[in-house]
């Protein structure tokens, strides 16, 4: 009994892996197609790093490989003040862009839409827009500083690795003031890790922040609820919102 | 937008300035007239497709539904992909799209000549052009225009000016856009905003929820995008002239495009029954900008891409307004640094 069942889980492995080669779905010229509705589960946005249960936030075990961001000293400083001033600091509440990775990992759904040329992600917060170019083209050779950064990525068999730079220093990593330079280099890999899941990684450097690079691994959940859509969260506006549309005047 | 007199001398007698005036009335009226020296400064604008400034042209084609013959996606939708805008003008004036703002308090942007030398109102039924306001709207509609130039309380300022998004249908006359398919959708990346165009059939969001954009439910007819939205919150406003739509509205569009992929014609049915008296139509003429095109400021905002190949590939950046503090009429405030 315990042998058939041991034997049913071995076949159910080897099966969900062969599933997870055989049948994710894939654009006309074969590549992966991350198109749908994700979101983590993690508690990555309440903070990065391990961290026991407080007011404003559940428990969490971390994302980061190796648990802690190896921040520079003065910038160690820097990161202890945000966190002290998440409450009213963390740009976040604002409704700002989130930034990447922060976008990737925050607790409401994005949208990826995917042709061959690129993928445009649009996040429910904020209805930020991010476009990952996957046209073989490189970074501008004369950038801004965004606020996404810029992305160009290509395909390492069914990875997809996007390489981001160019960034603005006014994001924060998570509600816990973890933050960056506009020196910010992120390595993205998406993987499949069946139809449903995605596997994200990032690898962050940032030589004004931290000592050496830091990755982070989340999985990505595809949204499967019947009917489920983004809803617009411009949640900029909600200070004024109250002003329009105009109303009758009161008798 | 430029005006024709503002490299004028401000110490110009008023008299020499009537004059001229009237100059250039006869000079529209009779463009072969031999008047050389008043012709420069008071002609219409010469406009072109595709050229530089706001205003491309002040008539336009009507495109009407019927067969697609044009290039197909893979499930069978239209391919319309590409970076669009309307050909006329901004959001200054909604029924008098080329009128400049009303009660402008400059003299030099207050629209001079004929009405029917400008591009028709936006309002195409009924034929006077004007919105079919309730009483009550109307007057609202007068106050905010009073109010505009000078908003001393916070609904006399148009939303757009906070980066609120663009809505329906100011979206379609604000900046250039983008227009990209995939099998169930189409999406618009406006300057100021993104509509998600469900395909799928499915039902619209409860109605309890109310949105910038709307909710979007559409489908293809022959060369015709149609989109039923539903779920307004009637924020934002048509234009810097403060028409608008309420929360029970309902707006059905038809973007209808021409076989060889170069222009639309969006025609939108707004139906109201708290704001209007009648429902009424609004047409927006739209045109593509494609790599031939050269980059402009208004319509077409896009860089080169850095590649090894020959072709033109064009990089349009991200859209970020409030986190800038981007709005028109606001220079960008940097937080001192702690």
């Amino acid at each position: 009994m315990l042998t058939s069942g041991i034997l049913l889980l071995l076949i159910m492995s080897i099966g969900s892996a062969f599933a997870a080669t055989k049948k994710v779905p894939r654009l006309a010229n074969g590549k992966p197609d991350f198109s749908g509705i994700w979101q983590t589960t993690s508690a990555a946005d309440y903070d990065l790093e391990p961290h026991a249960n407080r007011k404003d936030a559940p428990p969490g075990a971390g994302i980061v490989e190796g648990h802690y961001l190896p921040y520079l000293p003065k910038a160690l400083e820097q990161k202890k003040k945000n966190f002290e001033a998440r409450a009213t600091d963390d740009p976040a509440l604002k409704g700002y862009t989130l930034g990447v990775p922060r976008g990737i990992y925050y607790p409401e759904p994005f949208q990826i839409f995917q042709r061959k040329q690129d993928l445009t992600l649009v996040h429910q917060f904020g209805h930020s827009v991010r476009t990952i170019h996957t046209d073989g083209t490189d970074h501008p050779k004369d950038p801004y500083d965004w606020w996404l950064g810029d992305s160009r990525a290509h395909w390492e068999g069914d990875t997809l690795v996007v390489d981001v730079k160019h960034f603005n220093d006014k994001t924060w990593f998570d509600r816990a003031g973890n933050f960056h330079s506009d020196a910010l280099h992120v390595i993205e890999k998406w993987a499949f890790l069946d139809p449903n899941t995605i596997e994200y990684k990032a690898t962050v450097e940032d030589p004004n922040v931290f000592t050496r690079p830091w990755t982070i691994n989340v999985i990505l959940y595809r949204h499967r609820e019947k009917n489920f859509q983004l809803i617009e969260d411009y949640r900029f506006t909600l200070d004024y919102d109250q002003y329009y549309p105009p109303k009758p005047n009161k008798p | 937008m430029k005006h024709k007199m503002t490299h004028r001398p401000a110490v110009m007698p008023g008299l020499a300035l009537s004059a001229m005036l009237i100059a250039c009335q006869s000079v529209i009226a009779a463009p072969d007239d031999k008047k050389p020296e008043a012709k420069p400064a008071q002609a219409p604008k010469q406009l072109r497709l595709g050229g530089s400034g706001i205003e491309q042209e002040r008539s336009f084609p009507k495109i009407v539904s019927g067969k697609w013959t044009g290039p197909r996606l893979a499930d069978g939708q239209p391919d319309v992909q590409g970076h669009w805008s309307n050909t006329i003008a901004n959001h200054n004036n909604f029924t008098d799209p080329q009128g400049g703002i009303l009660n402008d308090p400059n003299p030099n942007r207050v629209a001079k000549g004929p009405r029917e030398l400008r591009a028709p109102s936006r309002v195409s039924d009924p034929a006077d052009g004007q919105v079919p306001f309730q009483p009550w709207a109307l007057e609202k509609v007068k106050e905010f225009q009073a109010n505009f130039h000078n908003p001393l309380k916070p609904e006399y300022v148009e939303p757009l000016a906070r980066c609120a998004p663009a809505g329906i249908p100011k979206s379609l006359y604000w900046h250039g856009y983008e227009i990209s398919q995939y099998p169930g959708y189409v999406l618009f990346q406006f300057n100021s905003g993104t509509r998600i165009i469900h395909l799928d059939g499915k039902p619209h969001l409860p109605d309890n929820i109310k949105l910038w954009n709307g909710d979007s439910r559409g489908h293809w007819e022959g060369n015709t995008l149609v989109v039923d939205v539903a779920n307004h919150n009637g924020k934002a406003l048509f234009g810097r002239s403060g028409e608008f739509i309420s929360e029970n509205g309902r707006i059905q569009e038809r973007y209808i495009f021409s076989n060889d992929g170069k222009r639309y014609t969006y025609e939108a049915l707004l139906t109201d029954p708290t704001v209007y008296t009648r429902p009424f139509t609004i047409t927006v003429p739209a045109r593509k900008w494609t790599a031939k095109d050269q980059p402009n400021g208004w319509h077409f905002e896009v860089e080169p891409a850095t590649h090894a190949g020959k072709e033109t590939i064009l990089d349009q950046y991200e859209r970020i307004c409030a986190e800038n503090n981007g709005s028109f009429g606001l220079g960008a405030v940097e937080q001192a640094k702690k």
